[in-house]
């Protein structure tokens, strides 16, 4: 009975490798879906964005936050909002917790930009300080959170609304962002003043007023991040999207284009990493099952002489040898898409989505390897003579 | 068909792989993308809401008096400092005359000059006047030309003009020294208010320009509020409705007040509307000029109608609705909002009645397809 | 169909060719009729495994003959094509160690052999039980082989080596790692079955506990038997 656990045993170590794998792409498709999750939740059908960047995600956009009215007037579009996004540390009672601050224009539900469904709590109805969280980042309804210079009242709690990296997105109204976006703390702004007063140009006697109203413009932040188009039915957006780049000059992208950035640009490196380790973990995986299942059948040399010398067909010995495999990888794969399920998805720091089809793909993989590693084994087995049997 | 003996163990597998498929199964339709989507319904309700406005504001001064000099000159002192009480006509401090004093003592001599002058001509005037007589007379009694008469007549007219002349400058002479005395007492900076010094812009020994203010005055019993409302939530907001008022320092605490007038002249560039909210009580002590406050203004409390929580309202496919629940099925309604209120809630004016349930929140986006499950409250959310 | 037991005349093995030819065994005559036990005894390098090699149909003589029942199976050369059939059907095999697969219970180790030769499952394992009565372990029978002890084990595996009902059965050194008690049950077994089965039993052993009971024994030196008469002694 004990080479039985020993077999039993070796199948969890294997099933444990397995639910590392399985977890691997798990956690690639979590990312993947970060990023998709990302551009549903905007609402948006096009992005406006500074010219020539790759924003608002991939890379920094400033664009004037009085651009959105020339974009809402262009035929084909139906609303046009100003959005900011600034990943920063947010203040709770004790400690802070990394997050995407973002800014939305105030309106309805519906307006581009805003959380397209809650979980608790409401939506966002003051003009300034108050929040809509993600649970991911651990506030409750009810908690005072500090964003920069300004504390905000948590009023709504979304799920799976995260940046591509998956920090939990919070949502402020726009001009409370963008002050946060550019204001800097005291001391830098002290500093500031101090020099713009040291400048003789700014500071001219002759012209009182004219430090205070220079003073007065540093301090207003007039940008956004990107406007939020959501285009009309029946509209195409790609249309849409190549009139406002010729009259507006500026670089709209579209949501299947937003998505090529987000996935080929953004997450295309983990993604070649997290695709290396698959690799590298199946090809380990497979040198393991046909290492022990050689392992086993060398241990067995006796065994099987006497069973070609009894007469069991060669056939019949090799099926053993691939039951026992295939056993042994059912075994692993059972372990591992438990242990992957269970114990490593709910742990790792970030999104892990775990799809039926990569399993029911990882079973076909699990039960080829097996297969194919059990080759060596075979040969083996049936290179033994039965004439061993006989004879010490 | 040969069998082969490996039924026992086959019969094993099978035992562990047809739970494991059943676990499978399972879990695909619990949490993949069949599983059913946990929601929490509401129930559409009759309420009279009552809608508030919300906007932040500085507390500023409604009369700020910038008192300097007329012209360009030197502060020769400064009687108060900022935070000083100051009643009307109160002497707050005084420029430096430099030149001034000479310069009146100049115009004095310069009087005096005139005044000689103008005795002068009157003394050539009086002469003339008797020669031209005398002549008149010699004229009469024929002793002498009617030429020389012309000429006496002639010099006459001249002293005269002379005179003339000669006042008019002493008035003018007078009338300058008027101004560099009426300039000598400008010198002193005089409150035209009852009020309290803010700042003090220029110390004594500084040279101001003419128009630079060297001590600013506001009356603080004019302190008011000047808030920004976003213009899209705005509808309502008139002069004489009441406010709340919270002050940045003083957070927790309301301040009772009221809207005094809206401004004719909003803000294009931040897209806001202005208004001015007085306090009913200025608070004691005076909070700064410049200090941040919240402003709530309550509107009237509108009749009963259908409102719903902003949270069930959904943009989808071009439409404002809500996911309804009829008889556990999932359907989306269009519907038409009214006003809504702070607290989250809006009125439903056309779509749904009194008693329709509807999604408040659910674990994941919905759509036509979706199945339901209801819950107290979405797992993973603690209350 | 009556086995007529195993008949071997002049069976000759050579390894290698020419100058450095080897003859493991030059002559070797031996009878066994149905339900007799011969022993065959020879010191190491006697040929003693050769031979049982040659009669296991393992390894293919180089000249003689040999005739299992009615038929000639090798007569210069081998007569029956399919040899693995052959050790299946005609040839029982009771080793050393019982060898029994650890995977399978003990009646699947002993109903596999039937099973391979076309028999239906149940009743494979029907004679597979019949037998473990006879030999007194089917209180056994579901058991795992590691569950058994070493003389059930050892039973088991005599069970398989008469599965088949074949003519004849080969013993290797059956009792080597046994007692005197065990060795003697073992013997006794073997001789019941060949009783009972009319199988034709050849014990190879040097085991000094069991030797006394064989009837008949082959002595084998130099690749060359000799036929003595045993003491025939009980089996206590």
């Amino acid at each position: 009975m004990h080479s039985w656990g020993k077999f039993v045993f070796t199948g969890m170590g294997l099933g444990l490798l397995i639910g590392i794998t399985l977890s691997m792409a798990g956690i690639y498709r979590g990312m993947v879906d970060d990023a998709k999750v990302l551009l549903d939740n905007s609402g948006a059908d096009l992005w406006v964005v500074q010219k020539d960047t790759l924003g608002p995600y991939a890379e920094s956009s400033s664009i004037y936050d009085d651009i959105w009215r020339g974009v809402r007037s262009m035929p084909g579009v139906k609303r046009a909002a100003n959005i900011t996004y600034l990943t920063m540390q947010v203040g709770k009672k004790d400690g802070d917790v990394r997050a995407m601050v973002t800014g939305v224009t105030p309106g309805e539900p519906g307006t581009p930009g805003w959380p397209p469904y809650l979980v608790a709590g409401r939506q966002i109805t003051r003009s300034h300080y108050e929040a809509v969280a993600d649970i991911a980042s651990g506030f409750k309804l009810g908690e005072r959170i500090q964003v920069r210079r300004n504390q905000y009242t948590v009023v709504g709690l979304t799920r799976r609304m995260v940046s591509s990296n998956g920090d939990p997105m919070v949502f402020i109204p726009l001009k409370d962002a963008q002050e946060a976006q550019f204001l800097k703390d005291n001391d830098a702004i002290r500093e500031q003043r101090r020099r713009t007063a040291e400048n003789p140009v700014f500071n001219r006697p002759g012209v009182p007023g004219l430090l205070d109203a220079v003073i007065a413009s540093q301090s207003t932040n007039p940008y956004v991040n990107a406007v939020l188009v959501r285009v009309e039915t029946g509209h195409d957006p790609e249309v849409v999207a190549e009139s406002i780049r010729r009259w507006k000059r500026l670089t709209v992208y579209t949501r299947s284009q937003m998505e090529e950035i987000l996935v080929g640009k953004l997450i295309a490196t983990s993604a070649r990493q997290i695709f290396m380790f698959l690799v590298i973990l199946s090809i380990v995986s497979s040198a393991i099952v046909a290492f022990i299942i050689y392992t086993l059948t060398l241990g067995k040399i006796r065994e099987i002489a006497v069973l070609k010398l009894i007469g069991t067909k060669n056939r019949t010995i090799v099926g053993l040898i691939m039951q026992q495999s295939i056993a042994l990888g059912l075994i692993g794969f059972v372990v591992g898409k438990i242990s992957a399920t269970l114990l490593m998805a709910p742990i790792f720091p970030k999104y892990v989505l775990l799809q039926p089809l990569d399993s029911v793909m990882g079973f076909i993989a699990v039960v080829m390897i097996c297969v194919l590693s059990s080759i060596i084994a075979i040969r083996a087995a049936l290179r033994v003579d039965p004439a061993e049997a006989i004879g010490g | 068909m040969k069998r082969l003996p490996f039924q026992k163990r086959t019969l094993a597998l099978i035992a562990v792989l047809v739970p494991l498929l059943a676990l499978f199964v399972y879990v695909a339709l619990r949490s993949g993308p069949l599983a059913p989507v946990s929601v929490v319904l509401a129930t559409v309700e009759n309420k009279g809401l009552s809608p508030a406005l919300f906007g932040i504001g500085t507390i500023e001064a409604r009369y700020t008096y910038k008192i300097g000099p007329t012209f360009a000159g030197r502060v020769k002192r400064l009687d108060v400092h900022v935070g000083e009480r100051v009643k009307a006509g109160q002497v707050l401090g005084e420029m430096d005359p430099v030149d001034l004093d000479e310069r009146i003592r100049a115009q004095d001599a310069t009087l005096k000059r005139a005044s000689a002058q103008l005795n002068e001509a009157q003394a050539r005037k009086d002469y003339a006047q008797t020669q031209a007589l005398r002549y008149d007379q010699l004229l009469k009694a024929h002793s002498t030309s009617e030429e020389v008469v012309a000429t006496k007549q002639q010099d006459l007219l001249v002293t005269e003009a002379g005179l003339t002349a000669a006042r008019e400058e002493l008035s003018r002479v007078r009338a300058e020294r008027k101004a560099l005395e009426a300039q000598r007492s400008n010198l002193s900076l005089i409150a035209p208010v009852d009020g309290l010094v803010v700042s003090r812009d220029a110390d004594p020994g500084t040279t101001v320009v003419a128009g630079q203010a060297v001590v600013e005055l506001i009356d603080p019993n004019t302190l008011w509020v000047n808030v920004r409302f976003d213009q899209i939530r705005v509808q309502g907001l008139a002069a004489g409705l009441s406010a709340r008022i919270t002050l940045r320092s003083q957070a927790g605490k309301l301040q009772a007040g009221r809207v005094l007038r809206v401004e004719p002249l909003a803000d294009a560039v931040t897209e806001e509307t202005l208004a001015k909210v007085v306090f009913d009580q200025i608070p004691d002590p005076m909070p700064p000029i410049g200090e941040l406050a919240e402003v709530t203004i309550t509107l009237s409390t509108l009749t009963e109608a259908p409102v719903i929580p902003n949270a069930a309202i959904h943009h989808i496919d071009g439409r404002l609705g809500v996911w309804q629940v009829i008889n556990s099925d999932l359907r989306f309604t269009p519907v038409s909002l009214g006003i809504a209120d702070l607290e989250g809630r809006v009125q439903v004016q056309e779509g749904l009645k009194i008693g329709d349930q509807v999604v408040a929140y659910s674990e994941n986006a919905l759509n036509k397809r979706s199945r339901i499950h209801v819950v107290d409250h979405i797992p993973g959310v603690t209350q | 169909m009556t086995a007529k037991g195993i008949r071997i005349q002049g069976l000759r093995k050579r390894y290698g060719s020419g100058d450095t030819a080897v003859d493991a065994l030059k002559t070797v005559d031996m009878h066994v009729a149905p339900g007799e036990v011969v022993g065959l005894i020879g010191p190491s390098g006697s040929g003693k495994t050769t031979l049982l090699k040659c009669l296991g149909a393992v390894i293919e003589p180089t000249a003689g003959k040999m005739i299992l029942g009615d038929d000639v199976i090798y007569d210069d050369g081998w007569k029956v094509k399919d040899l693995r059939a052959l050790r299946r059907d005609r040839i029982g095999f009771v080793f050393q160690a019982p060898y029994l697969i650890p995977f399978l219970d003990v009646t699947d180790n002993v109903a596999l052999l039937p099973m391979l030769a076309g028999m239906p499952n149940t009743e494979a394992r029907k004679r597979a039980i019949e037998l473990f009565k006879a030999l007194d372990v089917e209180h056994r029978a579901k058991a795992m082989p590691s569950q058994l002890s070493g003389g059930e084990q050892q039973r088991v595996a005599i069970a398989r080596g008469l599965v088949n009902r074949p003519p004849v059965i080969l013993a290797d050194e059956p009792t080597a790692p046994l007692d005197s008690e065990r060795a003697l049950a073992v013997i006794r077994i073997l001789n019941d079955m060949a009783q009972k089965f009319e199988t034709a039993i050849i014990v190879v052993t040097h085991d000094e506990k069991i030797i006394p009971t064989f009837k008949r024994i082959y002595h084998i030196r130099d690749g060359v038997t000799y036929e003595e008469e045993g003491e025939g002694r009980g089996f206590e």
